[in-house]
């Protein structure tokens, strides 16, 4: 390896990830020496306010590129499809479009269809959960046990297509492997129409309530250029004006055939991508409930050969959180070449940085969920005081009391330690 | 804007002495070398409004790394291709063109051992564990073993 | 006397900390689900605690690579005794259809001693629960 260039002397005020583009370079080097452990978020800060953050993923690599140059092409996709539980038939799609097209085979209709119908699924269950998570944070349980209660209304209707519910498992090289049971329209239909009825009663409620409004409202802003210099995707990019979707902008499976438009919001801030997610919910079950209406008669799969011929091709999908992309590159064999899959998270890292900067701690763990992150990110975070030089740990929930306490200082007075509202007493009925 | 996207992208390839060719599917695909890399990056950026950039993808060529640059651009994508020598794995940073590079740059370098000059985190890990010893090569090269890895990283045996 | 009431407490209302060790969030979002009011296993007296300090039961999913290895470890030497280790879905049993990935455990058994397995990918709510009380059914 060629000598490491000189590193120019670090700033400290925040020494943003935009300043490259004009003159020097600022390096973020390591605050501390002390600070060695594998950490997931390094924060440091000037008294209550957040200076820098060092992100550290990585807790979740396993190593699947690499496993997946030794397994056939179609075991591969069970493989990726659990690269995370809560997006993985969209995975499953990217994958299997990136392999298809290497193909001369085309997907069949109605396999087409019934993708788009299990992948807008995905998408309510998926904002759902996060609109329950951001509850959670917040300190407002009651919100996070409701919302958790209509996810498991979209989850019956996946199990009873696909057989389970987190991972489908459904998709095969070149169409599905299960159809749609028979009788399934009506209630299909119904259940859709619950779920926008329930989107619009959360959308009233985080535009009314206090403890929402407290903490969601003007917190995580980013400048619409620098979301688009960071290169941000999903609802990171839509929050801020940006019409990026890839369902818009290059369409796959059947969303070119489905009538539908996306959500952009220009706030810029927490509260906007709770709504931005919310009436996006509102947009799914339409699709939904379309594409189960003019569902194509035909075959839903095509038997191809278990090798697959050389070339590379790309492909990207919107998956809940943001955009994914697959790359497959065959050199004629069962099995690939190379494989290389791109979470949305990832891509919106770099934007999340910018969003942290200049809140305080309490903001940190909703600022975090906003960018709708894996679970374990949200795990262990240390910190660093510039000022009383002190270093501490926290797990997520000792950070999440901390922000509720903050904010709601009466409630800390009567709250155990971390103890939820119990969902005793509150009097759920079985809709469904 | 008579002109349609791939014949622009092709004329600005021209400029940097490569080919474009355009599969199908919308993919219009561009191998540059790195000293012209970018120069044809800023145009595309720039000039062709290009600035989503997917993610950056390092192959392993046998004698060179190849790495790809996936934009996209609505209904097209642009690949561009460089390579570095395996004997020498130096590329050039791209991160004063398009700043949402750094985490990808940052991957490539762990996961095959290439160095880009003037991406300021090249230091770190992104993906790697902190235990990774330094004396074991990048774990994509076609040389490298799983196994041989787990053994290093001490993650057992895996039973057949 | 004290033993058999602490005892007695512990299995009525055991405190439980969940741990994701490299796990592809499934196993963990059914493991949340099964604090929600559809299965609702906070009615058998189960408490998500915030710290592995106030905890009887540990819950662990995903498949451990070499970076969360410490981290488990630590986590379970930092619970008090009698502690008891459940291993929750494919990739904590053995490794899950990662086997062979060069960054991937075997199982959590290589880390921390085991008490009970839960298989599944992701196993159900219904199947975590009856998992946890069964585990309960065997402290005396």
């Amino acid at each position: 390896m060629s000598a490491q260039p000189e590193k120019p002397p670090r700033r400290e005020e925040s020494a943003g990830l935009m300043e490259y583009s004009t003159e020097s370079l600022v390096p973020f080097g390591p605050i501390h020496p002390a600070l060695k452990e594998p950490e997931y978020f390094k924060l440091v800060l000037e008294g209550e306010r957040i200076v820098e953050v060092i992100p550290r993923v990585g807790y979740v690599h396993r190593g699947l590129e690499k496993a997946s140059e030794s397994r056939p092409w179609i075991q591969n996709m069970y493989m990726f499809e659990r690269t995370c539980g809560i997006c993985s038939f969209v995975h499953s799609v990217c994958y299997a479009q990136a392999v298809e097209g290497l193909t001369m085979f085309q997907v069949p209709a109605r396999a087409r269809f019934l993708r788009t119908i299990i992948l807008e699924m995905e998408r309510i269950h998926s904002h759902l959960l996060w609109v329950g998570l951001m509850g959670h944070w917040a300190g407002f349980d009651t919100l996070f046990m409701w919302v958790w209660n209509d996810r498991e209304v979209v989850l019956d209707l996946v199990e009873a297509i696909s057989g389970n519910r987190v991972h489908k498992s459904m998709n095969t090289l070149c169409g599905v492997r299960k159809d749609m049971p028979e009788n399934m329209e009506d209630r299909i239909i119904e259940r859709m129409k619950y779920l926008t009825d329930r989107a619009r009663y959360y959308r009233d409620v985080i535009d009314t309530e206090e403890t929402m409004l407290a903490r969601t409202e003007d917190i995580g802003r980013v400048t619409a250029d620098t979301a688009e210099k960071l290169c941000a995707v999903g609802p990171m990019a839509r929050y801020v004006g940006m019409r990026r979707d890839v369902r818009l902008n290059d369409p796959y499976a059947a969303y070119d055939e489905v009538p539908f438009d996306i959500v952009t919001r220009n706030e810029g801030d927490v509260h906007a991508l709770l709504r931005l997610r919310l009436d996006e919910l509102v947009v799914s079950a339409n699709i939904v409930s379309y594409a189960v209406k003019h569902l194509p008669d035909g075959p839903i799969r095509i038997k191809i050969p278990p090798t697959i011929p050389a070339g590379e091709h790309s492909s990207h999908c919107e998956a809940p959180r943001g955009e994914i992309f697959y790359f497959a590159k065959s050199a004629g064999g069962r099995t690939p070449e190379r494989v290389k899959s791109r979470q949305p998270t990832l891509a919106n890292i770099p934007t999340a940085l910018e969003m942290l900067k200049g809140q305080t701690l309490a903001d940190v763990p909703i600022v975090l969920t906003a960018i709708d992150p894996c679970f374990g990110c949200m795990d262990r975070m240390s910190f660093f005081d510039i000022d009383s030089n002190k270093k501490w740990t926290w797990s997520g929930e000792q950070l999440r009391q901390y922000g509720i306490n903050k904010y709601f200082p009466e409630r800390a007075k009567r709250q155990l330690h971390g103890q939820k509202f119990s969902s005793a007493g509150l009097g759920f009925k079985e809709k469904f | 804007m008579s002109e349609l996207f791939p014949q622009q992208v092709g004329r600005y390839a021209e400029q940097a002495g490569s080919k474009l060719t355009t599969t199908h599917k919308n993919e219009n695909v561009i191998e540059v070398t790195q000293e012209k890399l970018k120069e044809f990056l800023g145009h595309l950026v720039n000039d062709l409004s290009t600035r989503h950039l997917m993610t950056i993808t390092g192959l392993d060529l046998g004698q060179n790394i190849q790495i790809i640059y996936n934009f996209s651009h609505e209904r097209d994508t642009v690949h561009v291709k460089t390579n570095v020598p395996k004997t020498k794995p130096v590329a050039l940073s791209i991160i004063d063109i398009v700043p949402g590079a750094i985490l990808y740059e940052m991957e490539v370098h762990d996961m095959l051992g290439v160095y880009f000059t003037g991406n300021p985190w090249m230091d770190r890990k992104l993906l790697l564990p902190d235990e990774w010893p330094s004396d074991l090569p990048a774990p994509l090269l076609k040389t490298s073993r799983a196994d041989e890895i787990r053994k290093r990283l001490d993650l057992g045996v895996a039973k057949q | 006397m004290l033993e058999k009431l602490t005892n007695w407490s512990r299995k009525r209302s055991p405190w439980v900390f969940h741990i994701n060790a490299s796990s592809c969030n499934g196993c963990d979002i059914e493991i949340v689900a099964s604090l929600m009011p559809r299965y609702d296993i906070e009615r058998f007296g189960v408490v998500l605690v915030p710290s592995p300090k106030h905890a009887d039961v540990l819950l662990v999913t995903g498949v451990v690579n070499a970076q969360t290895v410490d981290r488990l470890r630590r986590v379970y030497e930092q619970m008090p005794e009698p502690k008891h280790v459940i291993a929750i879905g494919a990739c904590a049993t053995s490794g899950g259809v990662f086997k062979g990935c060069y960054n991937a455990g075997q199982g959590v058994q290589d880390v921390v001693p085991v008490d009970m397995y839960i298989p599944g990918c992701p196993p159900r709510p219904e199947a975590i629960m009856y998992g946890v009380m069964k585990l309960l059914g065997e402290v005396k």
